[in-house]
């Protein structure tokens, strides 16, 4: 089941596992770690052979992907605390080769839907009704090559494949707007053939709710949601904060702040 | 085995023999099937064959997906653009050992198409980044035989597959090998190394000078079985590397290495293209131009 409760310790392991690391990005973990779990809890169960797949196209929300993991039991007790570390399954990105959960190594950012679109492809050719799960970050929508998959999921009626974007309005420098400004988001996706729905990134019912929506057999168009999020969400002191986009080792007052506020109350 | 095939055609008609037993190989195009002569297979297996458009990255990370679920798919474009891909091939494919064959025509010097068409510096760009074989066959017969390997085993791949029409000049012994390198001529002088279908022009060229000088085919660029190289390159007095690619990272640089990490004491001179684009004008006439004709390759070998 999904529990709101469940999110306080995640967040909280995403802060160890950085701190301990001595660096990560925090503030892109926070933001998508709802849709991680939501995802991973009821629609890819990952020790199952032939099932649904999961990309996280933008690979730097490593920390919540592992996070989730280790809630999820998949992980060895404390090998969270080994994120960063040489020879650790818990590298800085995702990688697939030490990592046997990850469907696709990401980190350079754009390449995630045109893998996901080759899962969804293999799935059709095997007649097995299997979805793949992607998700995409606000300023990643910046790389082409998202249009390229875009284009050809759109075109093709690529049903199986479900495009989820971080809406946390900031990238690694600046906010999107104040880089890139994003305009027309919606007609831009339903242009290129897509059901488009936004919703709260943060509301677990409503990310259930508008997945089953998206595997809903009547629906006539693949489907991207457009998940409104904060960046840093949980921790007051990270919100809308892009100081806390990548960052260091935290200052004793932030780590007590941010460990009090994820207590459960 | 007496006639003459394009390289690039002698690959289109392998595939699809290959794909008859093989149900997992499937066929990617970037609208370039015919010029890649991937439309024999699309053709043949339509079910099994994806256009994906003018998109190769997309291309790229699509075929990752398929061959990490099992598939192993062969996505083709101009050498040029598909391993200018560079960062898609490093991520989707080699940090995810994704097990696809990326195949890269109109290599070297293509004809009148010119400079932005023609790949001269994919072995370079290929043979840095980890986890990937690199092929390059140098006769109909050798494409046909790097094929068969290439359909049974699962590692990422590149192939340079060039659009040359090549007579025959391998016999039906020759079998291809990973790692393998094959001497063509023995001699004691001067050995000729060469891949592709440079091959062929040096062979020509070799057979007009009156000398003991050898030739050595590499068609498996990577891996390379160096303790075989070495043995052969010791029974030779200097060496020669010949190839339509640029004379940086390539096989010149390969040989060059391998002499250099096992202190072989060997002189070697890489003739290929100076770090340049290269012109328009007929295939022929480019190879005259840059001496990689069988008379330049004959004077460069006469000049050494």
């Amino acid at each position: 089941m999904l529990k709101k409760n469940d999110l306080l310790n995640i967040r909280k392991n995403i802060l160890n596992s950085i701190n301990h690391a001595d660096s990560g990005h925090l503030g892109p973990s926070y933001s998508c770690v709802e849709m991680i779990y939501v995802i991973l809890k009821k629609y890819v169960n990952l020790k199952k052979k032939f099932r649904n797949k999961f990309i996280l196209s933008k690979g730097h929300a490593a920390p919540a992907f592992y996070a989730v993991l280790d809630h999820l039991k998949l992980l060895k007790k404390n090998e969270l605390n080994t994120l960063r570390k040489f020879n650790s399954r818990l590298q800085g990105h995702p990688d697939k080769k030490k990592l046997a959960y990850v469907d696709s190594g990401t980190g350079a950012l754009g390449q995630g839907l045109s893998v996901s679109i080759g899962y969804a492809l293999s799935a059709k050719l095997k007649n097995r009704e299997n979805y793949v799960f992607c998700i995409l970050g606000d300023g990643e929508l910046q790389e082409g090559q998202t249009w390229e998959a875009a284009m050809y999921i759109g075109v093709k009626r690529l049903k199986n494949v479900i495009t989820l974007i971080d809406a946390n309005k900031f990238q690694n420098e600046y906010s999107v707007k104040d880089t890139l400004e994003e305009i027309n988001i919606k007609k831009k996706w339903q242009a290129f053939g897509f059901n488009f729905f936004k919703i709260n990134g943060h509301s677990l019912k409503d990310i259930d709710n508008t997945i089953k929506k998206c595997m809903n057999k009547k629906i006539n168009k693949p489907c991207v949601i457009y998940c409104d999020t904060i960046k840093g969400k949980g921790v007051s002191i990270f919100e809308n904060n892009n100081k806390y986009h990548s960052i260091k080792k935290l200052s004793t007052e932030e780590y007590e702040t941010a460990i009090r506020e994820l207590s459960i109350k | 085995m007496n006639y003459s095939q394009s390289i690039r055609d002698a690959f289109g008609i392998a595939l699809v023999q290959e794909a008859k037993k093989n149900k997992n190989i499937l066929a990617i195009s970037c609208d370039l099937k015919n010029a890649c002569k991937l439309n024999y297979f699309f053709k043949k297996y339509p079910k099994r064959s994806f256009e994906i458009g003018i998109a190769e990255a997309n291309a790229i990370g699509i075929a990752a997906g398929l061959s990490m679920d099992g598939f192993r798919p062969f996505v083709a474009s101009f050498g040029s653009f598909i391993t200018g891909k560079n960062i898609e091939i490093r991520t989707s494919i080699s940090y995810n050992k994704a097990p696809v064959v990326i195949v890269g025509t109109h290599a070297g010097l293509i004809g009148s198409d010119g400079a932005t068409q023609s790949a001269l510096q994919d072995i370079a760009v290929m043979r840095s980044i980890p986890n990937i074989e690199v092929f390059q066959p140098c006769s109909p017969y050798d494409a046909k035989q790097i094929l068969k390997y290439v359909c049974r085993t699962r590692r990422p791949t590149y192939l340079r597959i060039a659009r040359n029409e090549i007579k025959e000049f391998l016999d039906k012994k020759h079998f291809f090998k990973v790692g393998m390198v094959n001497e063509i001529l023995k001699g004691s002088n001067i050995l000729v190394i060469s891949s592709g279908p440079m091959v062929r022009n040096c062979l020509d060229a070799i057979k007009r000078v009156n000398a003991k000088n050898g030739l050595l085919n590499i068609s498996s660029l990577k891996p390379l079985n160096e303790r075989l190289l070495i043995r052969i390159i010791q029974k030779y007095r200097k060496i020669l590397t010949v190839e339509d690619h640029s004379i940086f990272g390539g096989l010149g640089s390969i040989v060059s290495e391998i002499v250099t990490k096992y202190n072989l004491k060997k002189q070697v001179k890489i003739h290929g293209i100076n770090d340049t684009y290269i012109n328009s004008d007929t295939p022929g006439n480019l190879e005259k131009q840059y001496l990689l004709d069988s008379d330049g390759i004959k004077k460069i070998i006469q000049n050494y």
